[in-house]
């Protein structure tokens, strides 16, 4: 297959472009005009990879960049900046890819969103998070990365028609346009080379880190076999469509780890930043509080660091078990990599963007 | 001009371009103000943006009827008594022409046009349909600038002998909205390229503050000190030379984008005190003669200025905590504006304002003037 990825130079669209690469397919890169692609390495010259030079936030040059591509991997999104930076970065960007695709003719996407949509204020504590928990139907409060992938979501339901998520009666769902199919696919945390210490651990506080809880599961993601499970939702759509089109799909690892057991393994490969520690019940309460005060003494007007605002607090830390049954079931997919062997790969030389970039691995790859 | 009869409260209106500025018009719109609802004087009836993604959202957060991608639409089904054009400076002058032969009056962000003559032509385009234009010089309406303005009034400063007004960001950025090289904004090929986005602050601010004065000499150092190509100028550094109804007055328009902390300075300085103030962190620092005479005047200004300081950063912190910006004084122009609109009378910003602010840009970018 020809697949499109936008957000090639990103962090998990390096290993997305890498994935598609050694499972045998052609990919048109996507890199913003001024990009030197050099986050991309050798994987710049391979023979199988076409960089393709737009900007998602402008129509232009767009029908062009998606034109015979037989599949969309859209990972670019804005993860940074104000609101309406993020705003132009992730909803008008996929807008203008979603127009593009239907002018080309283009019909097959692989919609990547988050965890961040889901409104995890309303969970109790040790709930199993599926597809069909809720999503944040009024995220105000949330963060502009949670409100605007929101919004894309919203975006890549009406490009393929999904059922309102996470309602999932059948009769009410709407058909997808003639030849178009799209999968939403929700990773969780995704970690690796570079990005080991994360925000699920905690925030910073000047000089430190503010660890909080150490008994919470974490929704972990070793980005290789997040690459692996986006590119099996492509060929999937492409062989199977009536599986997985108009499907959402949660993506963990199996064996995922508390967050104190994930930082003993992380603490074997790197230095960990000087950290305090503070337990989520008491975080908690803390930011309760906090809100509760806010709300009497200023009205709910303050507005606060993410860290004590209880609808982003609870995205990170609340307790919960988290499934990759229907990631396995619909795309076929195992976490090629566990917790242990993720992080010595992440820790070490040896990884999938290494063994590319080697003369050996580029000619295996494009045979 | 052609005379029409006095629209009938509450006003409709609409915007068009719903990007950052579109969500202190919108919350006008939608009567979150810090003076309460203004549902009396208008309605918020549709927004428009090339984006149907953002028009929808504009439309949902503010509670707008309907959301428009087709300006021609808009106006055809809505009939819109006034429009906000809110979209990038390049496309002001089409945008509003469309929308007062429309019938619309247009409320526009700066700068309206690129320099005076296209200013002029769309005037006369709103003399001819009997509707009117007004550029939003909204930070001639913050606190902090009426303050100034009122004490300039009262005799507290004597004669206004030097004016300057200094306004200090990072627009080169890569990472910015401006200095981005992946999709360069519009603004860059104005007149003066991204500091063409500030002019109008700059020049009426000073027109403001001495509104009386004719400026025979001028003279402006348009440079580009940064390394980001995008860029033809990234710093002016213009100083003017004038005759008011009290003799000359100096003045200094700068903008730079290489200094920290980011400021928009403001300083009066006349020949019986001196205003300052920092229109990104508030506050107010008036020298003058206090009661005490000559001697205990020194000793009040710095107790006065001491506390006011004070208070200023206590009041600054609490905005910072509710994430208020420096947009208080576009809520007060817009009350005002749709005040005028309802009962016929003049426009915060008149033409003459939007003349006079306009006409000195020109001068700034001439030939003749540069350094």
């Amino acid at each position: 297959m020809r697949i499109v990825v936008t957000g090639a130079t990103g962090f998990v669209g390096r290993y997305t472009v890498a994935a598609a690469l050694a499972r045998g397919h052609r990919v048109a890169a996507v890199l913003r005009p001024a990009s030197s692609g050099r986050e991309l390495g050798p994987l710049l010259d391979h023979p199988g990879v076409e960089a393709v030079r737009v900007d998602l936030r402008s129509r232009a040059g767009l029908v062009d960049a998606v034109r015979g591509a037989d599949s969309v991997i859209h990972l670019a999104a804005a993860k940074s900046g104000d609101f309406y930076t993020q705003f132009a970065g992730t909803v008008v960007a996929t807008e203008n890819l979603l127009w593009a695709m239907g002018e080309a003719g283009v019909g097959q996407l692989v919609a990547v969103s988050t965890f961040s949509v889901y409104d995890y204020k309303s969970l109790d504590g040790g709930t199993l998070l599926t597809e069909t928990s809720p999503i944040d139907a009024d995220p105000v409060k949330r963060d502009e990365y949670a409100r605007t992938k929101l919004l894309q979501e919203e975006l890549y339901r009406e490009f393929g028609s999904h059922g309102a998520v996470p309602d999932p009666s059948p009769e009410a769902e709407p058909q997808a346009p003639e030849g178009r199919r799209a999968v939403i696919v929700r990773p969780g945390l995704i970690y690796g080379r570079d990005e080991l210490w994360h925000a699920l651990l905690g925030a910073e506080l000047g000089p430190r880190f503010l660890r909080v809880g150490a008994k919470a599961t974490l929704p972990l993601l070793y980005v290789e076999n997040c690459a692996e499970a986006l590119v099996l939702a492509a060929e999937k759509l492409a062989e199977n469509p009536s599986l997985v089109s108009g499907e959402t799909i949660n993506l963990v690892d199996d064996d995922l780890p508390t967050q104190g057991r994930y930082v003993e393994l992380v603490t074997a490969v790197m230095e960990p930043p000087p950290s305090l520690f503070v337990p989520w019940p008491v975080m908690r309460l803390a930011a309760d509080a906090l809100d509760r005060a806010n709300g009497l003494l200023l009205g709910g007007r303050a507005k606060f660091p993410g860290i004590v605002v209880p609808e982003k607090l609870h995205g990170r830390f609340k307790p919960l078990r988290y499934t990759n049954a229907k990631a396995k079931r619909l795309l076929g997919w195992t976490p090629r990599y566990g917790t242990e062997d993720a992080v010595r790969r992440a820790g070490g030389d040896a990884d999938l963007l290494s063994e590319l970039a080697s003369p050996a691995g580029s000619q295996r790859a494009h045979g | 001009m052609v005379d029409s009869p006095l629209p009938t409260a509450p006003l409709t209106a609409a915007v068009i371009g719903t990007g950052g500025i579109s969500q202190e018009h919108l919350s006008f719109l939608a009567g979150r103000t810090a003076f309460g609802p203004v549902t009396d004087r208008v309605r918020l009836a549709a927004v428009c943006d090339l984006s149907p993604a953002a028009a929808r959202y504009a439309a949902d957060t503010f509670g707008a009827p309907a959301s428009y991608t087709d300006l021609g639409r808009l106006l055809a089904e809505v009939e819109p008594d006034v429009v906000h054009v809110l979209t990038p400076p390049s496309s002001h002058v089409p945008i509003a022409t469309q929308c007062l032969e429309a019938g619309a009056h247009v409320l526009c962000e700066k700068p309206v046009t690129a320099c005076r003559p296209e200013l002029d032509a769309l005037l006369a385009v709103a003399h001819r349909t009997g509707r009117r234009v007004m550029e939003s010089q909204n930070y001639r309406f913050n606190t902090a600038i009426t303050t100034i303005g009122a004490a300039i009034e009262a005799g507290q400063l004597g004669q206004v002998r030097e004016v300057e007004v200094r306004i200090a960001l990072p627009v080169t950025d890569p990472g910015g909205r401006f200095g981005d090289p992946n999709l360069p904004s519009p603004i860059h090929a104005m007149p003066a390229g991204v500091i063409h986005d500030f002019t109008t602050h700059l020049t009426s601010l000073l027109l403001a503050l001495a509104p009386d004065v004719t400026w025979d000499r001028v003279a402006a150092a348009w440079s580009r000190h940064g390394d980001n190509e995008l860029f033809r100028h990234d710093d002016l550094d213009a100083l003017l030379v004038g005759t008011g109804p009290d003799g000359a007055v100096h003045a200094r328009l700068r903008f730079d984008a290489r200094t920290f902390p980011d400021v928009f300075t403001v300083i009066v300085r006349g020949s019986g005190g001196t205003a300052e103030t920092d229109l990104f962190q508030p506050y107010l620092r008036i020298v003058r003669p206090r009661p005490g005479g000559s001697k205990l005047s020194p000793i009040v200004n710095h107790v006065v200025n001491g506390f006011g300081m004070a208070r200023s950063g206590v009041r600054n912190l609490g905005q910072r905590l509710v994430q208020q910006g420096q947009y208080e004084g576009l809520h007060r122009m817009l009350d005002l504006a749709y005040t005028a609109l309802v009962e016929g009378g003049e426009l915060p910003v008149t033409e003459a304002d939007m003349l006079a602010a306009s006409g000195l840009v020109d001068q700034l970018l001439s030939r003749e003037v540069a350094l």
